[in-house]
């Protein structure tokens, strides 16, 4: 639940992530539900030379479970919140 | 500071635990490393780290000499939420460094 | 609980699907589930080459389940029209590696 409730937070910033397969997307972070799927608008791959399979698309939905990394803005990240609600989460709450 | 029950180490996550807010070393599938302050997890090893560096490894076969190059790159990201699939160990911080 | 993920937004809408075997495949979605299994219409795969243009390959009507989907995108028709995809090269995309 921790992640799905930071994401949550997170909602209306501008994330990347990247794929399984080596895509990169940036976005604007629209929704996301328990499985860590998520939901991007006014998208844009990072490297659209080498991979233009995705230029007519602005808006789309990412499966959870092939997302690698999420690179978060710094402004989106406090890590006092983030450490209480890991040791929280850790204690089984 | 650290009560009994903040300190003890009973189960493997507990370990992982005791590096919050430390440099951490996390091996990944598909030839990654990441090097990073650990933020935040949970029991899946999903994560947020913070000051990232990650090195990726790949080997390339040399057209000509079939010789195997093996080849690094590395990129330093601010803050990273890395999905616990594909953990394969995670490493508390590195006392020599 | 769950915000609003689900993709009755793009029902009748055509989609652009990236499967984790690294296809594209383009049609209008009918209909999907829970697990992102996924009903599509008038459905034809791109295939992406270096060495020639986008080839679409017509499939019609067509069920991908979810375990093999990455990345389901709104196809913008006017941005996709204004595509030249017949001078478009590119290599096809990697699979997803788990």
């Amino acid at each position: 639940m921790l992640f799905f409730s930071y994401f949550k937070e997170l909602v209306g910033k501008e994330v990347i992530v990247e794929l399984k397969n080596d895509l990169a997307i940036s976005g604007i972070l629209h929704s996301v539900d328990q499985y860590l799927n998520i939901k991007l608008e006014n998208t844009r791959v990072v490297d659209d030379t080498k991979y233009p399979h995705m230029l007519s698309v602005k808006n789309c939905f990412i499966r959870g479970s092939v997302v690698r990394y999420v690179q978060l803005p710094p402004d989106g990240v406090d890590v006092d919140i983030l450490h209480d609600a890991t040791r929280r989460e850790a204690r089984g709450g | 500071m650290a009560t009994e029950e903040d300190s003890a180490v009973k189960e493997p996550l507990d370990l992982i635990r005791l590096s919050l807010d430390e440099r951490i070393y996390v091996k990944l599938r598909s030839d990654r490393e990441l090097r990073g302050k650990l933020h935040a997890y949970d029991q899946h090893l999903n994560m947020i780290l913070g000051e990232v560096e990650e090195v990726t490894t790949s080997v390339e076969i040399d057209d000509e000499t079939y010789e195997e190059i093996v080849r690094t790159s590395r990129r330093t990201v601010p803050y990273l939420f890395v999905r616990g699939d594909g953990v394969i160990l995670v490493s508390p911080p590195l006392r020599t460094s | 609980m769950a915000t609003d993920t689900g993709l009755e937004s793009l029902i009748d809408q055509t989609i652009s699907v990236i499967t984790n075997d690294g296809r594209n495949i383009v049609g209008v979605l009918k209909g999907f589930d829970q697990a992102t299994n996924l009903i599509l219409d008038e459905s034809h795969e791109r295939v992406y080459s270096t060495k020639a243009g986008v080839e679409q390959v017509v499939l019609g009507l067509h069920i991908i389940r979810g375990d093999n989907i990455g990345v389901v995108g709104e196809l913008d028709e006017e941005l996709d029209s204004n595509l030249d995809l017949s001078a478009l090269r590119a290599h096809p995309l990697k699979a997803v590696q788990h």
